[in-house]
Parts: structure tokens; C-alpha cells; sequence
């Protein structure tokens, strides 16, 4: 009876495995790893591309967050998941940078890069009241007292800060704070000169004039800020910023990868999800497997020079 | 601006609206009750409900389970010694003692009228002098906040009336714990022995449910197996006129306090509801009385917890800067209604502004209704036999620890610090100090650090900066004046053996 029993488990669990193979994919509700918390950014566009998708797939897509270790944590768990297509992760900048800085196990070869979302730049600000009018007013102070300048740091190592710093031979004083909510009333209580964070949380301080934007981090003007020049523009060859996308653990079926790399295309391409970027100052910017995977390996490297 | 306040009175009353704020206060009452449930993660996941629903209606609803879920952390704190919220910890310490009185429903009622002399004082105050309390905020950075903490830590002398040694060690075993982590500077992993979960350091959360529900629960299941002790007598009467006539001061002043703490970023409802019992047992005529069940320790401690809500308002409504996890949620919640946080909001959307205030005001008359009426029905849980209330606790503890980030590890946080504190009991060792380290520690490490990147290694910050020269003046105060206490004590002692 006990050997029967086995049995039939051993065959249920055969085909519960081969069912997640076949062409029936998702047959059960879908669960997409956040590793950061409730009501941050990459929460909420996460959340957001679950609700777009899940139509589409026809399954629900349940947001699971996974915090702690800026992000290791909820990423590593993501990466020993089962490779079935049923565990996803929301997979963000930290994944090449914490493992070459030994604070992390897994890296962004753990994962197969189904789409990248998100990408947005970073903007040097400085309050309204600053003496700095452009970015090289900036250069030539820390020039010319390196180490001095008070640099509202968002997170340590700061990789926006390094990349300008490498390029122009500079060095401020980071000072770290936890997150923008915390840099951004630095430098408007006047305690910083300076900080670097994204258009999206800013947005309010910029609209608003309380803070002034020096330069925007990316080859090209942003939309959210057309007015922003870029740092190109302003002769400093330099560009930084974060990014959000999705990855599966290593080994998921190909097809599974396929259908839902064409389930988030259609989801981005929602008036629904374009509408909640739009809200949030964030760029959507969407990549497929291979450019996602090859440009999560060129800024590997990009980071990797920089830790080094 | 009153022609607004009425317009946004109206709001709030009016039938789409009124049910919504309804249903967040009672469900954050609820939420908050519950150990491991936050206010924060009551409002985090109701969030993606109100992307549909209409912008004023969202706010209001948000805001309501903020209210109710600051207080209702304190009904289980002061009936099981299970506080549901880290902003109830203090609660226990007088809440709890009248509770094993038999004074469950006094305490009950003094929570509930002191939380709501927090929650509307700091409501008017955030009405009436936002801008000039934002420019107060934006003075506040890493020396200020070091000296807070250092303040805030000074508590543990007073917490531990009996025995100031193991006061001090249960205060040494949680700053200990809150070394472990990356390092806030460097980025260096301290203590964590490779294992992923230990790198953003141990979530205070846990520890919380750890030390109060789990180790309670041991020790009332360690009661059922010797002789039960008789409980005290237990009665339905709420708070006296005299209770009132005596709370009423501390209550106001922890509810200003509370208010200036929210309106500084980074400082939350926790920090707030410690900060205000020091302050209200270090004035105190009889600061003996606190942690036996002193009416004014726990009306400081609950009026300063909802304090909060109206002061972490002010920089996200002056400056489009959240001054808590809460107000970081509701940021998002505004941003995805397509408002701007901020300045501007005043101006361009003042029916938005004065809807918040307004379903502030009147949440807040709600939390008491709630609070009062809701007593009796509290007080049953007293009565639950212990053989039930116990499993249950258990239960709770656990799935809480869980929830907070889905993590078995954080569980065996809970059980680990639930076992620490069970036998630290056992040898009269407090068990708030820890909890009060964990929270403080990291508090005052980074911003001392921080302070000295910034002053490039000079300690000038200690004594050029008036704001933090003053919390650190408080806090020498705090410790004279606790040292002069034992002295005093110990005399009377040999005095009369």
C-alpha cells in the first residue's frame, strides 16, 4: 500500500513538473519576486507591469516582496527558485554591482533576462540658491578643494558619483544618507552642496523650484525634464543611472521565456502601465532577452571598473 | 484657508467619502492590533486599490488606517504585553502594569484619549504652521539626529528603575545586535557570517514580536504549569476626571513633541513614543510610579506616538519629502494620482490639502469613538483562558514575523529573541532596552559618522549646532538625574533596611 502510495506521488509529481513544460503555460498563478519594500519604486513598478500582465497571461501575477542587503536578498532568493516560470524577479542594478563588491552570491548569469523595463538617468541637483549654475561650475569647486565638497550620497558606494568622479579626476565628500528621502532635505537644509538621483524623485522639489538640475546623466535629454541639458551637452562625457527589469532563474524553458517576453512587451505597450510611468517621472524602456542580457554585461563591466 | 477647511470638512462628511475613512481607521485599528501588521504595511498594501479610486477618497482612506493603526497597536500592548507596532513598545510599560491591576479598561481609555489629543493637536499644528515647522525639519540632519538618539538611549537608565546594571546590559546586548549588517558607511559586512538575510541587519520587527508576544507567552504557559496566580480583580471602569486632570498636561506637550519629531524625516512614531516617556518620567514629580502603571507614561507614550501622524504630513505636503515609511506610501499614492507633493500642491490642488486635513480631523474623532466604545469588547480578550489565548499569541507571533518579508529566517529571529527574552525575565533583565537599542543604535551610529564626514572630523557639530547641543544638555540631564535617584533610593534603603 505504502509502495503504491509512493508511487502514484512520485507520477503526480512527474506531471505536475512536465505540465509546467508544456505548451499549456501559466496554468497556475504566477509569483514575481520585489526585492525591495512596499511602496518604493521598484514595488511599484512591479506591481504595476503584475496588473498589465496578468490579463494577458490569463493567471494571476502575485508581488512577493523579499527584502534586505540593498536588494541581495530578494534577488538571490529569486535566482534558486525553480525554474519553472512560476517564480519571477523584478532584477535591478544591484545585480552587477553587489557581487563584485562580495555582497552577493548570485549574479546576473544566475538569471535568464526576459525584458528590461525601466531605465532612467541620473540628474545632478543642487538647491535653488546654489551657487553652481552649471555642471562644470560644480567640477571646477571640487577642483579646486578636492574632498570638500559635500556630496549627499543616496546610497554607499554611490556609482553615480564614482563615474563622474573617475571621468574628471574629482573627488567630493559622500556623505551616505538612506535613500533620496533622506539626500533630498540635505541639500535643501543647505547641510550638502550637491546630490544625484533619478527625475522621478525629484520630480515635486523640480517642479516646485526648490531645487535646481544641473545635468541630466544620459546621452540625451530626458522628456520628463526637456529643459535639463545633459552632462554631453555641457562637454563632461559622462552618463549614469538606474534601471528595473524581469528575469527568471537559470534554466527556464525557452518557450516559457517567449511567451512571457511577449506578455511584458504587450503589458509595456498599455495605455494603463504608460500612464502610471508617465505619473511617476519614470522611463519605460523596454529591451528584449538578448539586448537586456547584453547590456546587463556591459554595465557589469562599466561597475566593475569603477569598484576595482 | 477657511473657506478650504470647511470645503474640506464637507468632503470628508460627505457619503462617498465618510465610509472610506470608516473603514481605514477601524481596519488599521485592526491592522495595527495585530502583531507584525504595521500601519506601514496596511497602507503599502491597500495602496494598489486606491489606483482606481477617486484621489481624495484614496488619500483619506490611506490616512485613516495610518491613525487607526499607530493606536490600534497599543490595545493588544496594553491587554497582552504584545505591542502590535514598534510605536507601541513604550505602551507596555505602564499599559501592561494596569492591566495585571485590573485596570484594563482605564489604561484603554487613557490610551485612546491620549492618542487622540496626539493625533489632533499635531493635526492643528500641521493646519496652522507647516511652512514654519518644514524650515524647523530642514535644520534637523546628522548632528541633530545623533543627539535625538543620544537622548532617546538615555532612557534605558530610566526604564530600568530597579536595577541599573541590568539595565544597562540589556541595553549593551541591543546595541550589539544592531552592529550587525553592512556597515552604513563603508559597506563592509560586520558580524554577518556570510548568511545573505543578516546583511540589511536584524529587522527590528521580529525582535519585537520575539521579546514581548513570544516571551509572555512562555511565561504565561510556565503559569499554567505551577500554581496560577490569582489575577487581580478585574473592573470596567474607564479613566477618572482625576486621571484626566493629571495627563492632560504630559499629553499635550508629547503630542507637540511628537508632532516637531514626525516633521523631521527619518524619525518615526517609535523614536517619538520613547523619546516623550523619557521626557515626561524625567519632569515627573513621581517619576517612581513610571512603569507600575503611571497614568502619565502612558498617555506620553501614546499621545507621542500619534503625535506623528500629523507631524510626518509636513514635509511631505511642504517639501515633496516623505517624513516616514508611512508618508513615503502615501507620496506614491499621490504621485500616482497624478498630484504633485509639495508646495505646489497648495496651490494647485488646495481641495486635495484640505481633504487630508479635514479626514485628519475627523479620523481622529472616529479613533476615539472607536477606541471608548471598543473597550468592553476589548477587555473580553482578558478573559479568554490563557490555555487558548496562549496558542494563539504563538500563532500570531509567527505568521506577523512572517509577513513582514516573507521570511522563515525572520521567524527564527522571533523565536530566538522570544527564548532571550523569556529567560532574561527570568533574571529581572528588562527586556525594553533591547528593543530600544535595536531601534536607537543605528540611529546614533550613522549620523555620528555621518557628522564626522561632513565636519571632516571635528567634533565642533557637539556643541556648535544649538539644535543638537540642546537634545544632548537634555540628555546629561536624563542621566544626572536618574544617578541622583538611585543615590537617593539607595540611602532610603540603608536607612531603613
Amino acid at each position: 500500500m505504502k509502495k503504491l502510495l509512493k508511487t502514484v506521488i512520485a507520477a503526480a509529481g512527474i506531471l505536475a513538473t512536465a505540465s509546467a513544460f508544456a505548451a499549456d503555460y501559466p496554468a497556475k498563478n504566477i509569483k514575481l519576486i520585489v526585492p525591495f519594500g512596499a511602496g518604493g519604486g521598484t514595488d511599484a513598478v512591479g506591481r504595476t507591469i503584475a496588473n498589465s500582465a496578468k490579463d494577458i497571461l490569463g493567471k494571476n501575477i502575485t508581488v512577493m516582496n523579499r527584502t534586505g542587503g540593498s536588494g541581495a536578498v530578494g534577488m538571490s532568493f529569486g535566482a534558486q527558485s525553480r525554474p519553472d516560470g512560476y517564480t519571477l524577479t523584478v532584477v535591478t542594478r544591484e545585480i552587477a554591482s553587489l557581487p563584485q563588491m562580495g555582497l552577493m552570491q548570485h549574479d546576473a548569469d544566475d538569471f535568464e533576462l526576459i525584458r528590461l523595463v525601466n531605465l532612467d538617468p541620473a540628474v545632478v541637483l543642487v538647491s535653488a540658491d546654489s551657487p553652481y549654475k552649471n555642471i562644470n561650475d560644480l567640477i571646477a569647486d571640487a577642483k579646486a578643494n578636492p574632498g570638500k565638497v559635500k556630496f549627499a550620497s543616496t546610497a554607499a558606494p554611490n556609482f553615480y558619483l564614482m563615474t563622474l568622479e573617475k571621468d574628471q579626476g574629482i573627488k567630493l565628500n559622500a556623505i551616505p544618507y538612506n535613500g533620496a528621502s533622506e539626500a533630498i532635505p540635505a541639500v535643501l537644509g543647505g547641510h550638502t552642496a550637491v546630490t544625484m538621483v533619478t527625475p522621478g524623485e525629484a520630480i515635486s522639489q523640480l517642479r516646485s523650484g526648490q531645487l535646481k538640475a544641473l545635468g541630466v546623466m544620459s546621452k540625451e535629454r530626458t522628456a520628463l525634464i526637456p529643459d535639463v541639458p545633459t552632462l554631453v551637452e555641457q562637454g563632461v562625457n559622462v552618463t549614469s543611472g538606474t534601471w528595473r527589469g524581469i528575469g527568471a532563474p537559470k534554466g527556464t524553458p525557452a518557450e516559457i521565456i517567449e511567451i512571457l517576453g511577449k506578455a511584458f512587451d504587450e503589458a509595456m505597450a498599455s495605455q494603463e502601465f504608460k500612464d502610471f510611468m508617465a505619473k511617476g517621472a519614470m522611463t519605460i524602456h523596454n529591451m528584449n532577452a538578448e539586448e537586456f542580457t547584453a547590456f546587463v554585461k556591459e554595465d557589469t563591466a562599466a561597475l566593475g571598473a569603477l569598484v576595482k | 484657508m477657511f473657506e478650504y477647511l470647511i470645503g474640506g470638512l464637507a468632503t470628508a462628511f460627505s457619503p462617498t467619502v465618510l465610509p472610506v475613512l470608516l473603514f481605514g481607521v477601524v481596519g488599521g485599528v485592526v491592522l495595527g492590533a495585530l502583531p507584525g501588521l504595521t500601519a506601514t504595511m496596511g497602507v503599502a498594501i491597500l495602496l494598489p486599490f486606491t489606483f482606481g479610486m477617486e484621489p481624495t477618497a484614496a488619500l483619506v482612506m490611506l490616512i485613516g488606517v495610518y491613525i487607526g493603526g499607530i493606536y490600534g497597536g497599543s490595545i493588544a500592548a496594553i491587554l497582552l504585553k504584545t505591542p502590535g507596532t514598534p510605536a507601541s513598545a513604550a505602551s507596555v510599560l505602564d499599559g501592561y502594569s494596569m492591566t495585571l491591576k485590573g485596570q484594563a479598561a482605564r489604561a484603554l481609555s487613557i490610551s485612546a484619549v491620549a492618542s487622540f489629543i496626539g493625533g489632533l493637536t499635531s493635526t492643528i499644528v500641521l493646519i496652522a504652521i507647516a511652512p514654519m515647522l518644514a524650515k524647523f525639519a530642514l535644520r534637523f540632519n546628522a548632528p541633530e539626529y545623533f543627539a535625538l538618539a543620544l537622548f532617546g538611549l538615555t532612557i534605558i537608565a530610566s526604564v530600568a528603575s530597579k536595577n541599573i546594571l541590568k539595565g544597562l546590559l540589556a541595553g549593551t546586548i541591543g546595541l550589539l545586535v544592531s552592529t550587525v549588517g553592512l556597515d552604513p558607511v563603508t559597506s563592509v559586512p560586520r558580524f554577518t557570517f556570510g548568511i545573505m538575510d543578516l546583511y540589511s541587519g536584524i529587522n527590528v520587527i521580529p525582535v519585537l514580536i520575539g521579546l514581548f508576544a513570544i516571551s509572555e507567552a512562555l511565561t504565561q504557559l510556565e503559569h499554567l504549569f505551577l500554581k496560577a496566580k490569582a489575577n487581580s480583580e478585574f473592573n470596567y471602569k474607564l479613566l477618572s476626571l482625576k486621571d484626566l486632570k493629571t495627563m492632560l498636561p504630559t499629553a499635550f506637550k508629547s503630542a507637540l513633541m511628537g508632532t516637531s519629531i514626525g516633521s523631521v524625516p527619518g524619525a518615526g512614531a517609535d523614536i517619538s513614543a520613547f523619546v516623550c516617556y523619557n521626557e515626561a518620567k524625567r519632569v515627573a514629580k513621581n517619576p517612581d510610579e513610571f512603569g507600575q502603571g503611571s497614568v502619565q507614561g502612558l498617555a506620553a507614550a501614546e499621545a507621542g506616538n500619534n503625535g506623528v501622524t500629523g507631524g510626518s504630513l509636513v514635509p511631505l505636503l511642504t517639501l515633496g519629502v516623505p517624513g516616514d515609511a508611512v508618508a513615503a506610501v502615501l507620496l506614491g499614492a499621490l504621485i500616482i494620482q497624478g498630484l504633485t507633493p509639495g508646495p505646489l500642491l497648495f496651490s494647485q490642488n488646495p481641495e486635495i490639502v484640505y481633504g487630508i486635513f479635514s479626514s485628519m480631523l475627523v479620523g481622529n474623532i472616529i479613533m476615539l469613538l472607536v477606541g471608548l466604545l471598543g473597550i468592553r469588547f476589548f477587555c473580553k480578550i482578558t478573559e479568554v483562558p490563557k490555555i487558548l489565548m496562549i496558542p494563539i499569541i504563538i500563532f500570531l507571533s509567527i505568521v506577523g514575523a512572517y509577513a513582514i518579508n516573507n521570511s522563515m529566517f525572520d521567524v527564527g529571529i522571533a523565536i530566538g529573541f522570544g527564548v532571550l527574552g523569556f529567560l532574561l525575565s527570568k533574571m529581572d533583565v528588562p527586556s525594553s532596552p533591547i528593543l530600544l537599542a535595536i531601534i536607537l543604535g543605528p540611529m546614533a551610529e550613522q549620523n555620528l559618522r555621518k557628522s564626522l564626514l561632513m565636519f571632516e572630523g571635528s567634533w565642533s557639530f557637539l556643541y556648535e549646532r544649538p539644535i543638537a547641543l540642546a537634545f544632548i544638555l537634555l540628555a546629561v540631564f536624563s542621566v544626572y538625574s536618574t544617578m541622583r535617584r538611585h543615590k537617593k533610593a539607595r540611602q532610603a534603603e540603608s536607612e531603613n533596611p
